[in-house]
């Protein structure tokens, strides 16, 4: 699995296509099995609700506690009588768009940040590493906790909080790179050749930064998912009806005796998107360490 | 500090300015932490408020309205919001955060009451972590590239996808469910049992990263030259790794204890509040779900103090690890 065989009646042009393309470089076995992962997760949640084999969310009382596998249900069933397939379909999706909505605006506040902080001296700088530096220091769990709570439960108010309040990581490492491309001959080129503030950012500084933020992306995306489920798992995350990870598990807690899949099928659910998360920014920076390009995160 | 004056000698003047250099840094410590605990008393002022009436959670939902304008009258809560809040900020800079409105104890009290036991577990925790994770780390990054240690980097790679309330779970699924030798929740000063599944699974949440980049910080060590050199100079393979390299690679450990004791103080909420250990992790989530404002406030403030606090030992620990950081010159 070292490299993807070129196709076989190539002509020159698309052969050097296919040189040029990124495609042909990915030659990390993590890199591989991630992207397998991803794409499996990334299918049950978009088709999820036609994978469902039963209602998510009406039970048979006369199949309760059914084991894994036993009578149509493929990952058994709850102390209601609900399918958990059908339940962790649910969940997954939950847990995606939140993690993914929530990593996006990480991403947009913590680039920026970073940026501005980057391009030379001055109050935008001071103002974005004092404010980075504020959240830094307070552990982000505690503030989610409080703020979570109080604004309530549900979707957007939980990938709001975390939205706004788990971007430093970004900030830090975007400012740290771009720092050193802002100093680069060809940034300053574009400048004296009289390109705008902020095409130079995004057009010559954001490129050279986009390894680093793709191996964030990933890893985030892992602390992020382990936040939400946490937060769901301790009651003050998604609404308690609605099927989360987190709400499964703390459901199945309860049951830990009667139905000890109840508990594991989800905590399995959740070890697995986090390890496939760690295993694409792991891939992806051990790829760019490979080209020359040294990640610390 | 006095060694600083010292070694620059020269007139008056130039030992006052290395004096003032000397300090800037502590200048520049208690300037953050005095911008982050503004910060954090005014966000969860303004927050708090927003979420409810703290005279209606001090007179119960059945209170009279002429109760509630008498509570509102006792404690301030009649003025402009400004007012209330000038008056608050001029209480905290006193230390003094109010009574809880669940209890009536004074709010700082019984958050450094409930402090302790978190320290308890949290030092617990890092201690098991520590004594396993930088064993296994150094002998993970002597020799990265044998097979058994890239088995073994695997499953630690694993471990780091599990979080710290799963293990939990399955502690007690097993030790406490399923064997019945640990009690599953509770807290005992004296009773070691009540100990030993919290610090597990808090530190089996923070080893893998641990393991992770002492290993790293080992390899990058082994890879120097002064390491070439002891070998040259005949030093046994044990000697390389105890002696030169792990000294090196400790820094990044240090660094990363500061940060993962951080996280704990979020981490415990959640493990905490599955094992009903009374420490602030747990009453946070008790006292924001009561809205009990004060304990809160006194909460955020005594979490914001003591991270910064670790933060600023992390930094000292690395002048006393790396005597290159002690000599240099600010």
């Amino acid at each position: 699995m070292t490299d993807i065989a070129p196709p076989a009646s190539a002509n020159t042009a698309t052969l050097d296509r296919y040189k040029r393309s990124r495609f042909k470089n990915i030659s990390n076995f993590e890199v591989i099995v991630a992207g397998i992962l991803v794409t499996i997760i990334a299918v049950l949640a978009i088709f999820g609700s036609f994978l469902q084999t039963h209602d998510p969310m009406q039970g048979d009382l006369m199949a309760r506690f059914t084991p894994v596998g036993e009578k149509g249900y493929t990952l058994g069933s709850d102390n209601l009588g609900r399918d958990l397939w059908s339940r962790m379909l649910v969940g997954l999706r939950w847990s995606m768009s939140c993690a993914l909505t929530a990593n996006l605006i990480n991403l947009a506040i913590g680039s920026t940040l970073g940026l501005l902080a980057a391009e030379r001296p001055g109050w935008p700088r001071t103002i974005s590493r004092q404010i980075t530096d504020t959240l830094q220091c307070f552990p982000f769990l505690v503030v989610a906790i409080v703020v979570v709570v109080i604004i309530g439960h549900g979707f957007w108010p939980l990938v709001l909080t975390l939205g706004f309040l788990a971007w430093p990581i970004y900030q830090r490492v975007v400012f740290a790179e771009a720092s050193s491309i802002f100093q680069r001959d060809y940034v300053k080129a574009a400048r004296i050749a009289g390109v705008g503030r902020f095409r130079i950012m995004i057009q010559h500084v954001l490129p050279g930064i986009r390894a680093s933020l793709m191996v964030i992306f990933a890893f985030h995306f892992a602390g992020l998912l382990i936040a939400e489920s946490a937060l769901s798992f301790l009651g003050i995350g998604a609404p308690l009806g609605v099927p989360t990870w987190g709400n499964i598990l703390a459901e199945g807690r309860q049951y830990m005796l009667r139905a000890p899949w109840m508990m594991l099928v989800p905590a399995g659910a959740i070890v697995i998107s986090v390890v496939t998360m760690n295993l694409a920014g792991d891939g992806i920076a051990a790829m760019s360490r490979k080209r020359g390009r040294s990640i610390d995160v | 500090m006095s060694t600083v004056v010292d070694t620059t000698g020269g007139g008056g003047a130039g030992a006052n300015r290395s004096f003032l250099a000397s300090a800037m840094p502590v200048l520049l410590q208690l300037r953050r932490l005095a911008f982050l605990l503004f910060f954090v008393t005014t966000l969860l002022f303004f927050l708090l408020r927003a979420a409810g009436d703290p005279a209606l959670v001090l007179a119960g939902t059945d209170a009279t309205p002429e109760q509630l304008a008498l509570i509102r009258a006792q404690y301030g809560l009649d003025k402009p919001l400004l007012v209330q809040y000038l008056n608050y900020m001029w209480n905290v800079l006193q230390l003094d955060f109010g009574k809880s409105l669940a209890s009536g104890e004074n709010a700082l009290l019984k958050v450094l009451d409930m402090l302790k036991r978190t320290l308890h577990l949290a030092f617990m925790a890092m201690t098991l972590s520590s004594a396993i994770a930088i064993p296994i780390g150094a002998w993970l990054g002597f020799r990265p590239e044998t097979l058994g240690r890239r088995i073994v980097g695997g499953i630690v790679f694993v471990f780091q996808g599990i979080p710290g309330y799963v293990t939990a779970l399955v502690l007690i699924q097993f030790l406490a469910v399923n064997l019945r030798l640990l009690p599953s929740l509770g807290y005992g000063p004296l009773e070691w049992k009540t100990w030993i599944i919290p610090t597990i699974s808090l530190a089996f949440f923070m080893m893998p990263q641990l393991i992770r980049v002492t290993a790293a910080n080992v390899a990058e060590a082994m890879r120097e030259d002064y390491i070439r050199t002891a070998r040259a100079y005949g030093a046994s393979p044990m000697q390389l790794l105890w002696r030169h390299a792990l000294p090196n690679a400790l820094l990044g450990t240090a660094a990363l204890l500061g940060t993962q004791f951080a996280m704990m103080m979020g981490g415990s909420a959640i493990i905490e509040t599955i094992f009903s250990w009374p420490g602030i992790g747990w009453l946070l989530l008790e006292s924001t779900q009561t809205l009990d404002f004060p304990v809160v406030q006194a909460e955020a403030f005594v979490i914001a103090v003591l991270v910064f606090l670790i933060n600023a030992l992390v930094d000292l620990s690395f002048r006393y690890l790396d005597p290159r950081l002690r000599n240099k010159e600010a």
